[in-house]
């Protein structure tokens, strides 16, 4: 879990430089990778044989993701520093290694463990990555991106009710410690990232 | 804060104070972490005592699990915590949320127990405590966190607390946003599900007993403590003046005073679980703490006899003179 300070320094650099395009383009590089991997996962989820009604609630899942990716992308205002793109690839690494296994075929339409790990790897992100303690107080409400950031959190605050019923309920032989782990593992990796994001953020 | 493995779960704890002096542990309410008793360690180990907090499973820095949490599962993993510690005996003062635990650990493990203390709680939901809790998480899963924060302060604090407050509350919004889960919060309280009352099983409970309630706790009112009271004879009920249900936050120092008060009672004796209800002076430094509760402790109105009636003047007719 990410420490309170790690926020306020976010937060104090930012309230003194302004949402710029370089803090904006890394917020955006963060939340790309993070959703993509999550647009990906539902993408192919949602073709689970038997899933029943769940399978509706993943095609949302998976439509949500999509169209926060286009609300972000619309809203950012991009640096072209290609700087940031390589500095980030480190930073969100362990995400993009975790989808990439997830999804390795034969992938969660065949491994149930693979299924269940990107639902608990979703989950994580949408828990773990939150940045409207971020935005400090100065900070123009109606400011296009701003806006687009809380947007953006509520509706992951919905989405993971989807993502927890889908934990709680969907059916799998995995033994509910094992479940757990996997869910407590998953927690631990996007705190991980997002730590390093936030000091990656107030780097000069 | 170090952080121990019992089972398959991480439990981040903090324990303070000489390993040869009585315990007192500290179980949280829903939305709280171990580090808010740092100010109860800093009254208490300087008085002689070792303080342990932790956090609960899905509180703070401990595990979080998503699928499920039994509820018997927190005082069975405080058990093991203890046990991990290597401590024997404690007093266990708890709050809301937290004192259900309590009472599961009084009732399963009652010789761990030196003394118990409930603070703002309740042994069963009442129908009013059931309605509550089921809007509670109804605006935590379809609204979010913020909203349930939102919610809270107004049900845990007094006016007077939030006018004092007001400019801070923003800030202490945000820390408790970061450092709260909500999925977790929301585990949880689904564990209330399977909640089971407890109230059959209060009469197990032999530990000295404080209750403590807030004078104005509407969250869980004076029958959720009353009927604690009736069940535990070796009880005591107190009463806080002008508090709400979080005295804990809002009132530390009369809080800590009632606190010492009665573990001194329990430890150099003068204790006398009567089931008598008391009234917390409002001065910590005050030489008497606890006064006589007059009147009906269960009303919140003390109704005053009618003033007696007076009996019909009845007049004797006075005889008609004759005329003359």
């Amino acid at each position: 879990m990410t420490d309170l300070e790690r926020y306020d320094q976010a937060r104090a650099h930012i309230a003194r430089v302004g949402f710029t395009p370089e803090i904006q383009s890394k917020i955006a590089l963060l939340l790309s990778a993070a959703k993509s991997g999550n647009l990906m996962f539902h993408s192919q989820l949602q073709w689970m044989p038997n899933l029943g009604l769940a399978q509706q609630f993943i095609i949302s899942q998976s439509a949500r993701e999509m169209e926060a990716l286009a609300l972000l992308r619309s809203m950012v205002q991009w640096s072209p520093d290609p700087r940031l793109l390589t500095e980030s690839i480190p930073i969100v690494a362990p995400l993009s290694t975790a989808w990439g296994q997830i999804l390795m075929p034969p992938g969660p339409l065949f491994l149930p463990r693979a299924a269940y790990r990107g639902i608990s790897l979703g989950h994580a992100q949408l828990a773990r990555m939150r940045l409207s303690p971020i935005i400090p107080e100065n900070a123009d409400p109606l400011a296009p991106f701003v806006v687009a950031l809380q947007r953006m959190e509520q509706e992951d605050g919905r989405m993971l009710q989807t993502q927890i019923r889908l934990l709680k309920n969907l059916g799998t032989d995995i033994p509910v410690s094992e479940r757990e782990d996997f869910i407590e593992q998953d927690q631990e990796l996007v705190s991980a990232v997002f730590e390093q994001f936030l000091i990656w953020l107030t780097a000069p | 804060m170090p952080t121990v493995r019992l089972a398959q779960h991480n439990v981040n704890y903090e324990l303070v104070g000489d390993p040869d002096a009585p315990v007192i542990t500290f179980i949280n309410g829903l939305t709280q972490n171990a580090k808010l008793w740092k100010n109860y360690a800093d009254y208490f180990v300087p008085r002689g005592y070792r303080v342990l907090a932790y956090d609960m499973l899905g509180q703070g820095r401990s595990s979080k699990p998503v699928i499920d949490i039994k509820m018997t599962a927190h005082a069975d993993m405080l058990a093991s915590l203890l046990d991990e510690l290597d401590i024997k005996q404690t007093h266990l003062a708890s709050i809301s949320f937290g004192g259900i635990i309590a009472l599961d650990f009084a009732i399963r493990f009652g010789p761990r127990l030196e003394s118990l203390t409930l603070m703002s709680t309740f042994a069963e939901l009442t129908p009013q405590l059931e309605f509550l809790g089921a809007v509670m998480l109804q605006g935590l899963t379809d609204v979010g966190l913020p909203y349930m924060q939102n919610m809270l302060y107004p049900m845990n604090m007094s006016s007077t607390w939030i006018a004092a407050n007001r400019d801070r509350i923003p800030e202490m919004r945000r820390a408790g946003y970061i450092g709260n889960d909500g999925y977790a919060m929301q585990n949880l309280m689904e564990s209330f599900v399977e909640f089971k009352p407890l109230t059959p099983d209060l009469h197990k409970i032999t530990a000295p007993t404080l209750i403590m309630n807030g004078e104005f706790d509407f969250f869980t009112p004076r029958e959720c403590h009353e009927l604690i009271r009736s069940k535990i004879h070796n009880s005591r009920l107190l009463i806080i003046q002008h508090a709400y249900h979080a005295f804990t936050v809002e009132l530390p120092a009369v809080t800590m005073r009632q606190l010492e008060v009665f573990l001194g009672q329990v430890s150099y004796g003068g204790w006398h679980g009567d089931q008598s209800v008391w009234v917390a002076s409002d001065d910590p430094s005050a030489k008497t703490q606890w006064l006589p509760c007059a009147g009906d402790w269960t009303r919140a109105i003390q109704v005053a006899q009618p003033p007696q009636e007076r009996a019909p003047v009845v007049r004797k007719p006075t005889p008609k003179k004759a005329r003359p």
